[in-house]
């Protein structure tokens, strides 16, 4: 126990014992700043001198700018104590403060103005945007000037900035001056569709080109066709819509690509559509006959902004009637021939429908298949159809029929 | 006497090096876990010291696996590559493995003539075979082999206890744990403890005369007196587990695994799932199943009686899920992350020595005599020949296994690939590939570029992913609809992770990506198909990582090879004396326990060979039923279930011989028909399910109602199909179906089309894109948007145009506000949507807000996939605000609008529609957009249906639709408000650009239609393109 405490007390010695170095009072220096000149151009050598009654190593200059803050060595030349400022300090425009200090106090205090160096060539930054506008009064791009010098330094305030643009024949110049840091210029959107071009020139220094592209603007109504090779309900050839040359409200043809919608309505009041997209402001857009007759009332729409007129198309009935042959037992129906408007054989593929019933009315199946030269067959194989009497409903092109038959051998 | 040298193990090793070590070259790359190991050497050769590694998962710690077998291959990597690295490691194991099975049968039999016998035994092992050429688990064969090697030591510090074996024993202990630390985790349980017991035992032995006298009593003194031998070792041991890799410890104790366990083939019931039983139990097992009788017999004598105890136990955790034992003994957690395909290899590893001893007493011992007594000299050579023979063949066969039946794809050319990600900073953004396989570790191997996948599961960290038993995104088609809701997660908001290019190497996926908002970009020369997002941030310059304490870099960094270099020196002067014979050698204690094997019990070959018959009439049995089940033709049912099978597999050939040959549909117009079909089922669909009812059955005919589901990219489908089905010649056919007999108007037509090209950047540089070459953002204008409830879940539904004069690719982003302001949810619009709208276009959108999977540990795992399996997000408050941002980027590609509703009709089954191509695309899957409105043209809802059928060029397709009903909805904001576009508020936009819209036209456009809910309807169809000409 005794051990321990003396080791104690012997560490608690040794950690008192040890003795502070007292700091000797420092007499006040007295400094006075030799340089007169205040005003530097951006890069100009920047020296300060002072004098002062009594050297001391410790006698530093801090100095602070829009670059940051250093503290600079002492150092004698004649005695007199000389500063020279560091390169990023002199390169960059703006009050760069000073203070002379010894320890923690300051001996004297500052400042040095330093000016863009404009002499030495002007650098430019352009910015210009949105790339693109829309046509008519009241949309616009903004091209932003940043010119610079050498070393970066925003030029002053009110330098001049000349702008220049050009729409179709016509280039205009434009003089506007800087305000913090830049000029900025809005160029209006012409009536017309077409390309803006602008450039910048400040102190001889030219920017390069850039560009806004004046879209058309929203467009106005229009006039629509169909087109078809005959107005027969088919169910195989294409009928076409054609548009006019849709325009904006300034006679611009709208942008390639536009969206029209061909909103069509049938006699049975089913909305249909099909789409085109214009090119060179015309619009076609293309859909199938029907297979039966119908009217269809068709109207197209650039959504939000225009519509067309609306017109008419009737297709006549292609097909007038078929024939159904049983034969097998009455298990093989030949239906058919599908004859056409002139009496041809309808193209391949128009649908044919056969739904089964027992002679209760109960539904059996369905049975779909297509036309291959004007007859479409089908057969109903005995192993799934055993012999009795049966209901058929055959539907094909718009027409249907009914029909009670007994099935008996194969 | 003079040792000679053991000519059967020279050979063995001359064989085994030259088999193995040329067969690995054509193998190992495709192995499940080979690549992977080289992605963790390819970290450790950039950054020996710091764990983290960026690439997978958004960042993850390599110090989750240990490190000593990649830190190997990093080293090895400076003279020749990584894969030079890897194919050396691999070498040394197969030379570790061959000698390791020596020594362990030398110390087991005390002969090494049978020792001889084990090495070439393991050379020819299955599962050895399996474990390296189809596993590629390098450091787990590694960690095994040098189990194997410092068992004879351990047994010999337990009997001597000269402190040498001592040493020798913990410097290879260290490696071991170093290499794999399951290894000798369970290597203590299952062979290190019957080792101590074994040793004990035979000093219990060298006390008596004969193991008779050897009783129980006898067993427990002598155990007692090596008590402190057991203890030093068994403190040793843990303590260099514990030590050795002790930052894998912190790291599992700071990251604990909490993610849903991954279905794993080795938990299956082998008899159900005949596949998992054949690679996890017949193979490893192989001819070793023949001989089992005589296993059990010699490890349950009293010199091995705790090798035959840890034998069983092996052999029954290895059966998986077949029995309820493995479960009930390791418990519900430990079953559910252990691979128990280990446990067959240890066992089958641990039975070696014994299946050497029953070679060599077949070869040159008492069961030849005795064969040759009973029943002939022939027989012995017809048997020995089909003992080999069988042998031969197992190994021949898992060998193959890979070249016939692949289970990677087939092998990728990375550098297009690499030098993509490596040009114009496409590296700023995360990349997932998809389709390739375990190929996908190589390619992150060669690149810096970073990826939101990974192929290490263990280490998964983003919760897409965690919550769900999926190893990869990369395939997540194998994983069901759970695989795919994933992906869809990470394709429906990519910025979360900064994704931006995905690598399809499936054509598989193609409509998600697609109808998630992505498009193609180039096909690289590897035909590697690179897809790409717009509006999706760079990664930012500095990224999150979890650090760990310095101290446990540099654990991590010297211990593992030190533990080499350590037992190397220390190992050094024995195998340079055993090896060359320089000195004679005492032989160890064990040499004096070789049995004279002079007489082999005719009761136990008897048994053999009852054993041996059951097991051949069991293999007749399940290859008859594999006959019965998978011949095409034999019945009804088979022949249907065939054919879907052969289309399923696109074998047409295959499939056309299923179909009646009176029907008179020759091969060539078969191929023809079904070549000209497209679809989301003919092409992007895999068959998940088939449901086949057979009825009108007579002995020649039969119907058959085919109730298929199909795994597709979007959504399962399910089909319902009718066949009729004939019998001719004792075998069944199908009739085929009536092909469309449609034919278009014009051979020839014209049409055209505005389309656009955007240069990217103009100026070829590597600095920022100039602020020339950044294109204006397409404008759009939010039309309406609304927070509905529906059938309790919250959707937003809106309608936006584009409203610019160029093309844009929509990006909609919601989040979800409770009235105080409170975030409660966010996503994106999926494919409720059109992503890409021509000029003046306009779409219907919808956000359902989906949370991520079974989240909550309350969720319980459905046992099933459900197919459209959805999480919506859980909301504890009520949300009654809502902010839409989306964002326009101009689109050039996508852009075919030319499918027209030629026809619709309303009937008790829904409406019945036409769609029409007139353009020059063949649509591959047309999607509708219907949206819903009330009585004063509002919207209520978005819907939408993906049709299975493709539509062709100039040609219909009729589609069936079922209109929703909205009883239960309910609308809870109608704001446009918070609604901007490109950051801008929306009103602004809709003052400036569209100051005097005409809101009739909208309502021009929709179809009166009473509904339950609803008074309009639209429809607007959206579609995808396959193959863009």
């Amino acid at each position: 126990m005794y051990k321990k405490l003396i080791i104690l007390y012997i560490l608690f010695a040794l950690g008192c014992s040890s003795k502070k170095e007292e700091a000797p009072r420092t007499v006040p220096i007295k400094a006075s700043l030799v340089t007169q000149k205040t005003n530097y151009k951006a890069g100009d050598s920047i020296r300060l001198v002072f004098t002062a009654d009594q050297q001391s190593e410790n006698i530093k200059l801090h100095i602070k700018n829009a670059f940051g803050t250093l503290l600079l060595p002492y150092q004698k030349q004649n005695d007199q104590i000389v500063f020279t400022l560091p390169t990023n300090f002199t390169r960059k425009a703006g009050l760069c403060f000073w203070k002379l200090i010894q320890e923690n106090e300051t001996l004297l205090k500052g400042n040095i103005d330093i000016i863009p160096m404009t002499e030495k060539g002007t650098n430019m930054e352009t910015y210009f945007g949105p790339r693109s506008i829309t046509a008519g009064d009241n949309d616009y791009s903004m091209l932003v000037i940043a010119p610079t010098d050498v070393y970066d330094n925003t030029v002053s305030n009110s330098t001049e900035v000349t702008i220049k643009t050009q729409f179709l024949e016509k280039i205009s110049d434009i003089k506007v001056a800087t305000n913090n840091l830049m000029a900025w210029y809005n160029v209006r959107s012409p009536r017309k569709s077409g390309r803006v071009l602008v450039t910048a020139l400040c102190n001889g220094t030219t920017s390069n080109e850039l560009t806004t592209i004046v879209f058309p603007a929203n467009s106005t109504d229009f006039k629509i066709d169909a087109i078809m090779d005959h107005d027969f309900a088919d169910g195989n050839q294409i009928i076409k819509f054609k548009s006019d040359k849709i325009k904006d409200e300034f006679g611009n043809v709208v942008s390639d690509g536009t969206l029209v919608t061909f909103m069509i309505k049938n006699q049975k009041d089913a909305y249909l559509y099909t789409v085109g997209t214009t090119i060179d402001g015309v619009v076609e857009a293309r859909t199938l006959h029907p297979a039966a007759a119908a009217e269809w009332n068709i109207q197209a729409y650039i959504t939000g902004a225009s519509k067309s007129n609306a017109i008419n198309v009737s297709f006549k009935t292609a097909i007038a009637d078929y024939e159904i042959y049983f034969s097998k037992g009455n298990r093989n129906l030949d239906i058919g021939p599908l004859k056409s408007f002139m009496k041809q054989l309808v193209p391949d593929g128009i649908l044919v429908q056969l739904d089964i019933y027992s002679s209760t009315g109960e539904f059996i199946e369905t049975k779909k298949t297509t036309t291959k030269k004007g007859v479409s067959n089908i057969f109903l194989s005995p192993e799934y159809l055993p012999d009795g009497t049966y209901k058929f409903i055959i539907e094909a092109v718009g027409i249907k029929k009914e029909i009670i038959k007994e099935i008996n051998g194969g | 006497m003079k040792k000679k040298t053991n000519t059967l193990l020279i050979l063995s090793l001359i064989v085994g090096l030259a088999f193995h070590g040329s067969a690995i070259f054509f193998t190992l790359e495709s192995t499940y876990d080979a690549l992977i190991h080289l992605f963790f050497a390819d970290h450790y050769a950039d950054s020996w010291f710091d764990p983290w590694e960026y690439r997978w998962y958004t960042g993850f710690t390599v110090q989750s696996y240990p490190p000593l077998v990649h830190q190997v291959i990093g080293i090895l990597s400076y003279i020749g590559g990584l894969k030079f690295g890897m194919y050396t490691v691999a070498l040394i194991a197969i030379v570790l493995f061959i000698t390791g099975v020596y020594r362990y049968t030398l110390l087991m039999t005390g002969s090494r003539r049978i020792a001889g016998y084990g090495s070439v035994l393991a050379v020819f092992s299955s599962t050895f075979v399996e474990t390296l050429h189809i596993f590629g688990q390098l450091p787990s064969i590694t960690a095994l082999s040098i189990l194997l090697h410092s068992m004879t030591e351990i047994y010999l510090w337990i009997k001597t206890g000269k402190i040498r074996y001592y040493f020798t024993t913990v410097s290879m202990l260290a490696v071991t744990v170093t290499s794999h630390h399951v290894t000798p985790i369970f290597g203590m349980v299952f062979f290190i403890a019957p080792l101590m017991g074994m040793a004990v035992m035979d000093a219990a032995r060298e006390r008596v005369n004969s193991y008779k006298e050897l009783t129980f009593k006898v067993f427990i003194n002598t155990t007692i007196k090596h008590v402190k031998r057991i203890a030093i070792f068994g403190f040793s041991g843990i303590f260099l587990i514990v030590f050795c890799i002790f930052p894998y410890w912190y790291n599992s104790k700071r990251n604990p695994i909490t993610q849903v366990a991954i279905p794993h083939g080795s938990r299956d019931n082998f008899l159900e799932i005949t596949s998992s039983g054949l690679v996890f139990f017949v193979i490893p097992w192989g001819i070793l199943l023949f001989v089992m009788p005589y296993f059990f017999y010699r490890f349950f004598s009293k010199r091995y009686i705790f090798f035959g105890l840890s034998f069983a136990l092996l052999t029954i955790l290895g059966t998986g899920g077949t029995t309820p034992i493995p479960l009930l003994m390791l418990g519900d957690a430990a079953f559910n992350i252990l691979t128990l395909d280990r446990f067959t290899l240890w066992a089958t590893v641990m039975a070696l020595p014994i299946f050497a001893e029953f070679a060599y007493r077949m070869v040159e011992g008492d069961i030849k005599v005795l064969i040759q007594e009973k029943f002939g000299g022939v027989f012995h050579r017809v048997l020995g020949g089909l003992v080999a023979g069988g042998m031969l063949f197992m190994v021949l066969f898992t060998m193959t296994l890979g070249y016939f039946r692949p289970s990677q794809p087939a092998k990728i050319n990375m550098l297009p690939i690499v030098n993509f990600l490596g040009a114009d900073s496409h590296d700023s953004w995360r990349y997932l590939p998809l389709g390739f396989g375990d190929q996908m570790a190589w390619l992150s191997a060669q690149t810096t570029a970073m990826t939101v996948d990974g192929n290490y599961h263990s280490a998964r960290r983003l919760p897409e992913l965690t919550t769900r038993a999926i190893e990869r995104i990369e395939n997540s088609k194998f994983r069901g609809v759970e695989g795919i809701g994933s992906l869809q997660q990470f394709l429906t908001v990519p910025e979360k992770y900064n994704l931006k290019y995905i690598f399809s190497n499936d054509k598989f996926y193609d409509p998600i990506l697609y109808y998630c908002g992505w498009q193609r970009l180039q096909q690289l020369e590897n035909g590697i198909m690179v897809w790409e997002k717009l509006n999706v941030p760079p990664i930012p310059q500095i990224m999150p990582k979890e650090d760990v304490p310095t101290i446990m870099k540099i654990m991590w960094g010297i211990i593992p090879i030190s533990t080499v270099l350590i037992a190397f020196f220390i190992n050094i002067q024995l195998i340079w004396v055993r090896l060359l014979k320089s000195k004679k050698i005492e032989p160890p204690s064990f040499m004096k326990l070789e049995l004279p094997y002079n007489k082999f019990p005719k009761k136990l070959l008897y048994i053999s060979f009852v054993w041996a018959f059951m097991l051949l009439l069991c293999l007749g049995y399940g290859i008859y039923l594999f006959y019965v089940k998978n011949v095409a033709q034999y019945s009804a049912n088979n022949v249907v279930e065939a054919y879907y099978d052969a289309l399923d597999f696109k074998e047409f050939s295959t499939a056309h011989s299923y179909l009646d040959p009176e029907s008179n549909v020759d091969i060539a117009q078969y191929m023809l028909e079904v070549s000209v079909t497209d679809g989301i089922l003919s092409s992007y669909a895999k068959l998940d399910s088939l449901g086949i009812e057979i009825y009108d059955e007579t002995p020649t005919s039969a119907k058959a109602k085919v109730v298929t589901r199909w795994i597709t990219p979007l959504e399962s489908i399910y089909s319902n199909d009718y066949h009729e089905l004939v019998k001719r010649k004792s075998k069944w056919y199908i009739k085929p179906s009536k092909f469309d007999n449609d034919i278009p108007p014009d051979q020839l037509f014209t049409a055209n089309g505005t389309t656009f090209y955007n240069h990217g950047r103009r100026k070829i540089t590597t600095q920022q894109t100039y602020h020339e070459d950044v294109l204006k953002q397409p404008v759009l204008e939010i039309l309406s948007a609304k927070l509905v409830k529906n059938r309790g879940q919250y959707s937003i539904i809106g309608e936006i145009q584009n409203v610019d004069n160029v093309p844009a690719d929509v990006v909609i982003k919601a989040t979800l506000y409770n009235g105080m302001n409170k975030e409660l949810a966010n996503y994106n619009a999926k494919y409720h949507m059109k992503h890409k709208l021509m000029p003046k276009e306009t779409t219907a959108f919808k956000i359902n807000f989906e949370g991520i999977a079974w989240s909550s540990t309350k969720d319980t795992l459905p046992p099933t996939f459900d197919p459209d399996q959805f999480t919506p997000v859980d909301f504890d408050e009520q949300p009654t605000k809502f902010n839409i941002q989306s964002a326009g980027n101009t689109a050039n590609t996508d852009l075919y609008k030319h499918v027209a509703l030629q026809d619709l009709e309303y009937t008790n089954q829904g409406f019945n529609g036409v769609l029409f191509n007139s353009g020059v695309q063949e649509v591959t899957i047309p999607q509708l957009i219907v949206s819903y409105y009330n009585k004063e043209h509002e919207l209520l809802w978005v819907d939408h249906k993906f049709i299975p059928e493709g539509v062709r060029i100039q040609r219909k397709q009729f589609f069936n639709y079922k209109p929703t009903q909205l009883d239960s909805l309910e609308v809870i904001n109608t704001s446009l408000k918070n609604c901007f576009v490109n950051g801008l508020p929306n009103a602004a936009i809709s003052d400036k650009i569209f100051p005097n819209r005409d809101f009739t036209h909208s309502f021009d456009q929709t179809q009166p239609f009473k509904g339950v809910g609803f008074d309009y309807l639209k429809f607007e169809i959206n579609s995808y393109i396959g193959n863009p000409k």
